[in-house]
């Protein structure tokens, strides 16, 4: 499985570092223009399956509009293996990360070239890539990445079931979201819930403590860099919101109605699909899952609620994506180039990619272009993808490790382990800036 | 197993016997199912469409034989047997081709540090693998072999310290006399290796090959982290790993399915070579 | 114990001088050692090559602050200092690792040898029997703990099973308190390769032994603790440091069954020895900090902390066994 190669990999990099050769970057990438002699890229990405297909078919696009540069293409690829690839002096040409997090990482290392003076040569318009990207496309300037095709999150609701609550509308804030989902709650004989309204359970599904955040609005750090754990009040609101929210289902009875819908998240019999929970947060991909599966759900998607004191938020999710680049060590750095930026700019790609993945385009000019299959559940990620607020969690150059003291605590916090909110919550905040020290 | 002498014995006797073995078969069969029934919930996955093997069923609905066709039409099953298959049996070349040199200067040969470096032997054994994989791979890096069997057969050659001290205990049980003999007829050390250890301690020789290619069938960690993305050079235990889905989720059915057809060689093998198997863990000196 | 001390004098050769004789001895011992040195050498490289120069260069790492990508930096101390007071999650692995091992190495010896027990019988079709018993260990890690996970879902077969006997159904790898345990039958399913081990050693055991016990009149459980005991002990003491030296690298299977039971896709940060950390192992954790936060450094510092515990805890273990390990023909 992924993680475990994954894990592997892992001691793949670790030590692969001493590197004696390889530390020059490429600071400046050729341009290649018109027709040269015939190249063979190789583009790693970590598609597999249908989508690796899909994507292909894009690089098929970019070979008929330049036809002498072949495209080799390999799926399954995460990020551990592309490192190792760059630290063995292996890398491919390109290559594309499902995960913005070591972005931070890739670009002040060198891993990934700086593309600025080729963006700058080139005269590509930055403006044209949705605002959102910015935020993890790029490190302390240094722009070493392009976005390509994103990921938003709302709040799937079951319409039916609205109606038969009598509820008329989508919960805008956590409170409307935690009586609602007390009126859609059903309970089983014996105790044992049958339907739930929302599960709000950190691991459960979507249901990532990054994105709540968002929400809430509450800050990782502070102006000084230091963690906002214990000092950001918005933390102890959300934790406070969900615990209310865990009690009124009783910890143990949630507890099982997790762990016996875990493993069904990318199955036809996901609980949302098949009717075991009435509202969901997920990503705009669900939409295309439940057409695929089960197309007599009647569903509505909607923003994600925001907690009080974030009300500026609504709108707006956590927003991440895939990202390309070019790996130091890159054999045809300058094909490459014309690559990446074919793919993440070319409209006709972009709306292929939106219609076949059904995720997010990654330009403004896809993102309102009129061949876009728009069915309104899927609008509304495009308008929350649109909202100035979305964004990406905080980057940092060790990547995003230091979310660990927090995630660990949010598992301890809704299992009831926790007796203290703030004293835990400094704790937080003390190992979270602990852990920066390590680098 | 030879017991005591037989005697004629009584009635009750007789079927205190009876009842001893109908005893002692029922815990052997309860004591069985209970190995098996894991493996049974395996193999009926494996017959399991996508889908149903997400479920709590317990029973194919319908039978999905085809799963194993899929595997081999998914991934490149049969090359990956080959490395596999060459990765074992070079492997094993490898280490008995350094191992039994080393293993006899350690137990035939008296001289002063032969313990001392007997004990560095067993230390290797000891020492957790993450403290060395690291700059291990920097090295393999170096030398241009990550990605290619390299660094999974060739350390092989330089010794491995757990074939090393079977074959040990395995020397150690040749009589004195044979080699004493063959010393008095003028035979060089090496020429005693080849003539009298090798021939002697073949089982033990055996016992040692066969460990070694299990173990080289199994390996998961070593390809993963030598081999890398390139694909053709892959080992079955990698593929195994492989079935999954875009998001990184099991395909449970396939998984299974490769599972049952990975771990069938080696029981075939495991039966057939019971007796070399129990000989060889005998002679670990483990026993004293 | 074989020996080669002094090389024999071919029949028929002409009486030497003092002198001569010991010239020849010293060629001759020299020619011993430069063979030794030959029969040795592709060990000795390997050594070197793959065991010494890597442990240095990993200590060194973990002096230093090293991301796998840069060169590192010298950093003294720090990791080790960061891991003992600032590094909640150290402990915690530790206790996690600690706890396989002290739970699991005497459950797998004490199924072990009553496993073998069973199968030294000759009955007909044990061949059979004893190829089911070491079946699941032939099982591929990864696989197995796949299936295992897949078997204690909480609605799968167990807690179905469970359910029809009116039992508790715990649910196991999404319970902390739980989670463990369940690891731990899997290691007890997978006993066939300890199971083997003792096998060989009962069989080897002289049947003398038993007979002189039943003409003494022992039962059973004398027989057992009398003449079994002591001469399965040497087993017993191999089958303990082998666990406890690959308990503290248990990795694998808590890995595989945190990542599938927390369903995390791998951006997030949740398989983190889910559920709640009870499955983080030293090893995970190791793993984590190089992986996720590049602290390539750190982890190596962690290696070395692990190294020198399992050393300690084998010494300790080697130094205690003259106690009570009984070796036939007496002591080595």
């Amino acid at each position: 499985m992924r993680r475990v190669l994954a894990l592997a990999c892992l001691f793949a990099i670790l030590g692969i570092g001493c590197t004696g050769g390889g530390s020059t970057q490429i600071s400046s990438i050729p341009s290649v223009s018109g027709s040269g002699e015939p190249v063979t890229l190789k583009v790693w990405s970590a598609f597999t399956g249908r989508q690796l297909a899909q994507f292909d078919h894009a690089l098929a696009m970019f070979h008929k509009a330049y036809p002498w540069i072949t495209v080799n293409s390999s799926g399954a690829i995460g990020d551990q293996k592309i490192i190792a690839a760059i630290n063995s002096g292996t890398p491919p040409d390109a290559v594309l990360s499902f995960v913005p997090d070591n972005v931070g990482k890739f670009c002040t290392s060198g891993a990934f070239a700086s593309l600025n003076s080729i963006i700058e040569q080139d005269g590509l318009d930055m403006n044209q890539f949705v605002p959102a990207t910015r935020s993890y496309t790029q490190f302390d300037g240094n722009q070493c990445t392009l976005p390509l095709m994103a990921d938003a999150r709302g709040l799937y609701y079951n319409e039916d079931m609205f109606r038969a609550a009598g509820i008329t509308g989508p919960p805008q804030t956590f409170s409307e979201l935690t009586a609602d989902a007390k009126k859609l709650t059903q309970f089983n004989p014996d105790g044992s819930i049958k339907v739930a309204g929302f599960v709000p359970w950190w691991g459960y599904y979507e249901d990532n403590l990054a994105e709540f955040a968002h929400q809430w609005n509450a800050q990782w750090f502070d102006a000084n860099g230091n963690s906002a754990a214990a000092s950001d009040p918005q933390w102890a609101a959300m934790f406070t919101w969900q615990k209310d929210l865990i009690d009124f289902y009783g910890e143990q009875n949630l507890a099982k109605f997790v762990a016996e819908g875990q493993a069904h998240e990318w199955a036809s019999s996901n609980d949302f699909e098949i009717g075991r929970t009435a509202m969901a947060y997920d990503g705009e991909w669900r939409v295309a899952f439940i057409e695929a599966e089960h197309p007599e759900l009647n569903f509505g998607t909607a923003p994600a609620p925001v907690g009080e004191g974030a009300s500026d938020m609504l709108g707006s999710s956590l927003i991440g994506g895939n990202v390309v680049g070019i790996p130091r060590g890159s054999a045809h750095p300058a094909e490459a180039w014309l690559l990446i930026k074919y793919l993440a700019t070319n409209t006709d790609v972009l709306v292929y990619l939106t219609n076949a993945l059904k995720n997010l385009p990654t330009t403004t000019a896809a993102l309102n272009s009129p061949d876009v299959q728009l069915e309104p559940q899927f609008k509304t990620f495009f308008d929350i993808f649109s909202n100035p607020k979305s964004t990406f969690s905080p980057i940092l150059a060790s990547g995003s490790g230091y979310q660990d003291p927090m995630t660990s605590f949010g598992a301890s916090w809704q299992a009831g382990k926790v007796p203290d909110l703030q004293q835990g919550l400094q704790q937080v905040a003390q190992q979270t800036d602990d852990m920066l020290s390590l680098g | 197993m030879v017991g005591p002498p037989r005697r004629r014995v009584s009635a009750t006797v007789r079927r205190r016997r009876f009842l001893q073995a109908v005893a002692e078969h029922s815990i052997l069969i309860a004591f069985s199912a209970g190995f098996l029934v894991p493996l049974v919930f395996v193999v009926l996955t494996s017959l399991m469409s996508t889908q149903q093997a997400l479920s709590n069923s317990l029973w194919p609905r319908p039978f999905v034989w085809h799963n194993y066709i899929e595997i081999f039409r998914t991934q490149p099953l049969l090359r990956y047997s080959l490395n596999t298959s060459l990765y074992a049996g070079l492997s094993t070349v490898g280490v008995l081709v350094s191992g039994v040199p080393v293993a006899y200067v350690l137990s035939r040969i008296d001289w002063r540090g032969r313990q001392v470096v007997f004990l560095l032997v067993l230390s290797t054994l000891m020492l957790p693998a993450q403290v060395t994989v690291l700059p291990l791979y920097v090295i393999f890096t170096r030398l241009h072999w990550i990605g290619t069997l390299k660094p999974l057969i060739l350390p092989n050659f330089f010794g491995d310290a757990f074939s090393i001290f079977l074959l040990r205990q395995f020397f150690l049980t040749i009589p004195q006399e044979l080699l004493d003999a063959a010393r008095v007829d003028g035979g060089s050390e090496l020429q005693i290796i080849r003539r009298v250890v090798i021939p002697v301690a073949r089982t033990g020789i055996a016992a040692v090959a066969l460990f070694q290619v299990l173990y080289a069938w199994n390996d998961f960690f070593n390809p993963l982290l030598y081999l890398g993305e390139i694909r053709q050079n892959w080992t079955l235990s990698l593929g195994l790993s492989n079935f999954t889905t875009f998001h990184g989720s099991v395909v449970w059915n396939l998984t299974m399915a490769a599972s049952v057809l990975f771990i069938l060689p080696v029981i075939i093998v495991f039966f057939f070579a019971q007796r070399v198997f129990i000989q060889g863990i005998t002679l670990t000196g483990i026993k004293g | 114990m074989g020996h080669a001390a002094v090389p024999t004098v071919r029949p028929g050769a002409p009486a030497a001088s003092e002198a001569e004789r010991r010239r020849t001895r010293r060629r001759v011992r020299l020619r011993r050692r430069g063979l030794i040195l030959l029969l040795l050498s592709p060990w000795l490289i390997g050594f070197a090559a793959f065991y010494v120069y890597p442990m240095l260069a990993s200590l060194y790492y973990s002096f230093t602050r090293f991301d796998g990508i840069s060169p590192p930096q010298w950093a003294g101390t720090f990791n080790y200092r960061f891991m003992f007071t600032k590094d909640p999650l150290f402990w915690k692995s530790m206790y996690n690792t600690a706890w396989m091992i002290v739970l699991g190495v005497p459950l797998r010896i004490m199924f072990a040898i009553a496993t073998a027990i069973i199968l030294t019988r000759p009955r007909w079709g044990i061949r059979v029997h004893r190829t089911f018993f070491y079946l699941p260990a032939m099982v591929p890690p990864v696989a197995a703990t796949l299936g295992f996970v897949y078997m204690f879902n909480p609605t799968g077969p167990i807690n179905q099973l469970l359910g029809l006997l009116h039992l508790p159904q715990p649910l196991w790898f999404y319970d902390p308190a739980w989670s463990k345990p369940a690891l731990l039958m899997l290691g007890l399913w997978g006993i066939g390769d300890a199971m083997i081990i003792f096998l060989a050693g009962l069989l080897n055991v002289p049947l003398q032994l038993y007979e002189a016990a039943d003409i003494e009149g022992a039962n059973a459980l004398e027989k057992f603790r009398y003449v079994t005991l002591p001469m399965i002990s040497p087993v017993i003491f191999f089958s303990v440091v082998i666990g406890v030296i690959s308990g503290f690298q248990y990795f694998t299977q808590g890995y595989v069954a945190s990542s599938v039971a927390s369903g995390a896709n791998e951006a997030s940060t949740q398989a983190l020895g889910a559920p709640q950390n009870s499955l983080l192992f030293y090893p995970i954790w190791l793993f984590e900090q190089g992986f996720r936060a590049f602290h390539m450094g750190y982890a190596s510092a962690m290696a070395w902390v692990l190294f020198l515990i399992v050393m300690a805890c084998t010494i300790v273990l080697i130094r205690t066994s003259n106690r009570w390990v009984y070796y036939q023909g007496g002591f080595r």
